[in-house]
């Protein structure tokens, strides 16, 4: 532990370990790590209410050493990557996946397991490029290690994100939050755009945003994944009703859905 | 010194994500520097083949959380071009504002938090805060009303999907409108305080060395942020539709981001490119700032990016009154809707860190062709130069103290995303 912070800011001791935290990033747009530093106030409170130990993106010298918690965004998209995963697992009690790259895979998930991604490289890239690490197709983390806790969306909220290093500070289990969209949407009392024939994915997807999309009138893309409760099947038969093919809609839901709306429209394509 | 030696500044957390620096010395002579981007490939161009324009809208921009509404707005103009889309005079006024918000968010991150402490002599801008407070107070709270503009405008403080195919989902109300040109007018004395400090500062000069200036031409008299003409520092123009015969661009192996060039030379895009080449058509306080700050080491030293941001953030708050005025005399905009279903079109935006291209070829209402060009890999081969430069002085003149840190000054000056700035050097001797 030489030359590491063990004490809290100011010099006071709180008299109890506090939790060792990390923060990653691994393929993605950052938008995860840039919405916790735009949490300017609670920024201030997490780094006091945990010991930091490695946050590139706000903070330099991080200590690769054993963590409480950590944290990672991104997908899994290069085989330095999968090895750099493995190893923050091996260091880490508790691994959070936040943000959709890290839990469903990204919107560069979106083909998942189509076969597609060799032939999509060398359309970007060309033929004979040897890159200094191997690429791999865009995936979320547990198609390699355990993730412990999810924390959804692109990029996720912060009160979700607040709500579960709270938890964890106080050593209990962060809440599952299992409510659609549509139910944020409710509570806004917004006018549901289903019944103007909008396109709309509320209803099939998980909450966590406040309904952030149809509140401004705009349908939701999906972005925080799929709702295990959703009804697919019969969403799909609605959206079909306003004048849209299966094919298209189930192009759209695949956008955010990645590997993790797999299971859920195996049976409807 | 030894023989052979490898400088390595990794990881360069976050050039668009995961990369480095790395330097070989031999014998005392530079033998190679290159950029790794070690961020994996996304392949967004293929990711929105067969998709709806209201799909590649909220796919594009997630290609970078800090210029997410650079991609919007780029894409918006591309693929409004194509469609034959002609967006009112107060869309375009509410565009212009929520990039103005993303302007100055990015620019007053980047300037107060990152650089600023490298000029001052500290570590971080907390350690710099006990002697300059006063200013770190004042630009978390510009940062703050930044990031608020863009969530009024964008819907979501990232990735929101209020802006739309001709127009807005939903727009600010006039009183809303009112308090955000109250709190711009209120942030002008900071924004010309923070152009006295740039004044006092003194710029080292090892990595000097001529380059050229890309930037986008405004379609009309004044400074601004988006065109469809391409200005060159050597005077000459280009229309954006040709890009690809002015940009070549190169895949190398050390980086996922491609590479571009300028008449087969690497080039400058950016705050600095853009006063340089645009800086006449200033006026009011922003031209005050211009008129102090610029000097004719500007067109060799990447250092001069950070004052250029701080002329930009004078302007954007000009600038944001302004069009807040003029938004209040004009009615709520309707929607515009496409006029065809097939087309081809690009899209030119600066980007905070310069020029970004969206190219669509739509056909029959769906994407068959796209193609992004970003700031990063534009000014890429440039940093590369500068490096070289820099390294080059610093070994002939034998001034090896802090030369990693000097070395990354020149990075960070691109502004090549935050946490590749906020530190990152590691020294490996072989
Ligand atoms: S989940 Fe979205 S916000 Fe987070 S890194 Fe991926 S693209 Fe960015
Ligand atoms: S409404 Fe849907 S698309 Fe919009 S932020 Fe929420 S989950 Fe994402």
């Amino acid at each position: 532990m030489s030359g590491t912070k063990t004490t809290t800011s100011g010099g006071e001791s709180k008299g109890r370990e506090r939790p060792r935290l990390g923060i990653y990033g691994l393929t993605g747009c950052a938008g995860d790590q840039l919405l916790l530093i735009h949490t300017e106030d609670h920024l201030l409170d997490i780094f006091e209410a945990f010991d930091v130990r490695s946050f590139v993106m706000a903070s330099s010298n991080p200590v690769e050493e054993e963590l409480d918690v950590a944290i990672v965004e991104g997908s899994v998209s290069t085989e330095e990557q999968r090895e750099h995963l493995l190893e923050i697992r091996k260091r880490a009690k508790i691994l959070v996946a936040a943000g959709n790259c890290a839990t469903a895979g990204g919107v560069q998930a979106m083909y998942a397991k189509d076969g597609s991604f060799a032939e999509r490289m060398r359309r970007v890239y060309g033929d004979d490029v040897k890159f200094v690490t191997e690429p791999i197709e865009g995936s979320p983390l547990d198609e390699f290690v355990t993730v412990d806790y999810y924390l959804p969306g692109c990029p996720i909220s912060q009160s979700q994100v607040l709500a579960l290093l709270s938890r964890l500070l106080h050593g209990e289990q962060p809440e599952p939050y299992p409510h659609p969209v549509c139910h944020e949407c409710k509570l806004r009392e917004n006018r549901c755009l289903l019944l103007d024939k909008k396109f709309c994915l509320g209803p099939v997807t998980l909450g966590g945003c406040g309904a952030a999309c149809p509140s401004n009138g705009v349908g939701c893309t999906g972005c925080w994944g799929p709702n295990p409760d959703g009804n697919f099947e019969e969403h799909f038969k609605l959206l079909q009703s306003f004048g849209m093919s299966k094919d298209e809609i189930i192009r759209r839901v695949r956008n955010y859905g990645g590997h993790k709306i797999l299971q859920y429209i195996k049976d409807l394509e | 010194m030894s023989k052979t030696e490898r400088i390595e500044i990794e990881p360069l957390a976050r050039v668009e994500g995961h990369g480095g620096i790395r330097v070989e010395i031999k014998d005392n002579k530079v033998q190679n520097v290159e950029v790794r981007i070690l961020e994996g490939p996304r392949l967004f161009e293929t990711l929105v083949l067969g998709k709806t324009p209201e799909e590649d809208l909220s796919i594009v921009p997630r290609i970078c959380a800090i210029c997410n509404l650079s991609h919007k707005f780029a894409a918006l103009r591309g693929l409004e071009k194509a469609l034959g889309v002609t967006v009112p005079e107060a869309t375009q006024l509410y565009r212009e504002l929520m990039h103005h918000g993303e302007m100055l968010e990015s620019h007053s991150l980047h300037l107060y938090f990152l650089a600023l402490p490298d000029f001052l002599g500290y570590d971080n801008a907390i350690a710099m805060a006990e002697k300059y407070g006063d200013v770190v107070t004042k630009a978390l709270a510009l940062k703050k009303f930044a990031n608020k503009v863009m969530r009024i405008m964008g819907g979501r403080m990232i990735h929101g999907e209020n802006p739309i195919l001709g127009g807005f989902g939903r727009l600010p109300d006039h009183r809303t409108l009112q308090q955000l040109r109250e709190e711009a007018e209120g942030f002008l004395p900071f924004a010309m305080e923070t152009i006295d400090l740039l004044a006092s500062l003194e710029v080292p000069d090892y990595m000097e060395r001529e380059t050229r200036f890309l930037c986008l031409k405004p379609p009309h008299d004044g400074y601004g942020y988006y065109g469809d003409i391409l200005l060159a520092s050597d005077g000459k123009e280009y229309d954006v539709e040709d890009y690809k015969s002015v940009i070549s661009e190169r895949v190398v192996g050390h980086s996922f981001a491609k590479r571009g060039r300028y008449q087969d030379r690497p080039f400058t895009v950016g705050a600095i490119a853009r006063v340089l080449n645009l800086g006449d058509r200033l006026t009011g306080k922003a031209r005050e700032a211009r008129d102090r700050l610029v000097n004719e080491r500007w067109y060799r030293n990447p250092l001069y990016n950070n004052f250029a941001q701080a002329v930009e953030m004078v302007f954007s708050l000009e600038d944001m009154v302004r069009v807040i005025d003029r938004l209040l005399e004009l009615d709520q905009p309707e929607i515009a809707r496409p006029t065809r279903e097939t087309g081809v079109g690009t899209g030119g935006v600066e980007a905070p860190r310069g020029i970004l291209l969206h190219h669509y070829e739509i056909e029959n209402g769906l994407t068959v062709s796209a193609d992004i060009i970003t700031p990063t890999a534009m000014f890429l081969d440039d940093v590369e130069a500068f490096i070289r430069r820099a390294s080059e002085s610093l070994l002939s003149k034998n001034e090896l103290d802090n030369f990693e840190l000097r070395l990354e000054m020149v990075a960070r000056a691109f502004d090549p995303c935050i946490s590749c700035s906020t530190h990152l050097v590691t020294v490996e001797f072989e």
